[in-house]
């Protein structure tokens, strides 16, 4: 008897800890299950694919649409300025290799206690190399970053988030609280959205589950015309619940896509893509 | 004569100190609501559209409708404390909403 007590006391505290202190994977764990729970049909390594992965209908278009992606124009562009030298004769491939990195980034940089992306990466490369840098969120800076992409297809999505500093945590943390907060005129947060709401109809679009969100940027939104990136569409979620956006790349993104990647560890890169 | 041109003149100083008291007015709230909206975003919690209102209040003083004008930023300033209220309302709320 005795014994079963102290048995459970240890098993409580053990939940209680966990509880408390649930980690990145803990999250991440629960995320998945939440999802490929809620969607039983979709197998999970086809999340990566957004509404397309749930909505049969809309899928079949998509799959049209691939046949001739309206993103290739942007991965040409951007494979001729990945082979044009900068002015002093150097170029991305010195900084990236043959492009196919996409699997390294987001990443926590211990020594500059910052998230380092892919497209703050590229902006930095140009500028150790005396170029300006290009405007976040679309054009040429997009263009870019598709054909690392598209390069880099098939990588595992594997955010590591080093459990040795602090700060890395926290970085991770306040980008999952900005995740699980309602803000704006609407009073929405992502996961009412992407979470429960998935799979519902808001006006014309069908709501797409949160895991896989970050597999497939940038991409070609035919609301758009053009090509944005991640951070853009943060931009527009924000906005569509009347909640002011945050700059491309500001702390608080890179914070959000930290947290939002390290959601889909495991997944496939499969950039540059096409949504509606 | 003289005394229907005093009383004019009279009347036009009291008519021009009202619209400077009330523009005065319109400046002190215009300011107020703009230094709420930036403790919002201090927070990270501005909305959409308070900036926009004070930009809309802002060209109808310009253009004499000082009514309006009151109105936008009454509603810019509402949103704003509105804004704060809500940021410190999630600081608890969000850890209910995780998946776990
Ligand atoms: C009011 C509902 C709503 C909220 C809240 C919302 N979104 Fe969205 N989001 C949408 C809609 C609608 C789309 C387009 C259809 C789709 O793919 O879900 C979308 C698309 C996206 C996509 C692109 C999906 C893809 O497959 O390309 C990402 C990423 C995303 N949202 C992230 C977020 C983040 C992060 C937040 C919180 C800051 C958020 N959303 C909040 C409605 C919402």
């Amino acid at each position: 008897m005795k014994k079963h007590v102290a048995a459970l006391m240890v098993l409580f505290a053990a939940a209680s800890w966990s509880m408390l202190f649930a980690g990145p994977e803990d999250d991440r764990m629960a995320f998945e299950k939440y999802f490929t729970s809620k969607f039983p049909e979709t197998p999970k390594h086809d999340f990566i694919n957004g509404i397309y992965s749930i909505d049969p209908p809309s899928r079949e278009q998509w799959l049209e649409i691939e046949e001739f992606p309206p993103y290739e124009l942007s991965i040409d562009a951007g494979r001729s300025a990945w082979e044009k030298p900068f002015a002093n004769g150097k170029g991305y491939a010195d900084c990236f290799g043959d492009g196919a990195v996409r699997g390294q980034y987001p990443y926590w940089d211990s020594g500059r206690k910052e998230i380092i992306t892919m497209e703050l990466a590229i902006n930095e490369c140009r500028e150790a190399n005396g170029e300006e840098p290009l405007k976040y969120g679309k054009g040429k800076l997009a263009d870019i970053s598709a054909y690392m992409s598209f390069m880099s297809r098939g990588q595992k999505i594997n955010v590591i988030i080093p459990e040795d500093d602090p700060d890395a945590l926290a970085a991770y943390e306040r980008g999952k609280q900005f995740y699980y907060s309602k803000r704006g005129q609407l009073n929405f947060a992502c996961i009412d959205c992407h979470g429960s709401g998935s799979g519902n109809l808001v006006r014309a679009d069908r709501l797409s589950p949160a895991l896989g969100h970050v597999s497939h940027w940038p991409v070609y939104r035919s609301k758009w015309g053009n090509m944005g990136t991640l951070h853009r569409r943060f931009g527009g979620c924000n906005r569509q619940v009347r909640a002011a956006s945050f700059k491309p790349q500001s702390p608080q993104y890179r914070e959000l896509e930290l947290f939002l990647t390290y959601m889909s560890n495991g997944l496939e890169y499969n950039g540059p893509g096409a949504r509606k | 004569m003289m005394k229907k041109t005093i009383l004019l003149s009279v009347l036009a100083l009291v008519l021009s100190f009202s619209q400077v008291s009330a523009n005065a007015e319109f400046e002190a709230a215009w300011k107020a609501a703009d230094e709420k909206r930036m403790e919002a975003a201090a927070v990270g919690y501005e909305w959409r559209d308070t900036k926009k209102f004070l930009k809309q209040a802002k060209e109808a003083a310009e253009q004499g409708d000082l009514d309006k004008a009151m109105k936008l930023v009454a509603k810019a300033h509402e949103q704003s404390e509105d804004a704060i209220t809500q940021q410190a309302r999630e600081v608890h709320l969000w850890s209910s909403r995780v998946i776990r």
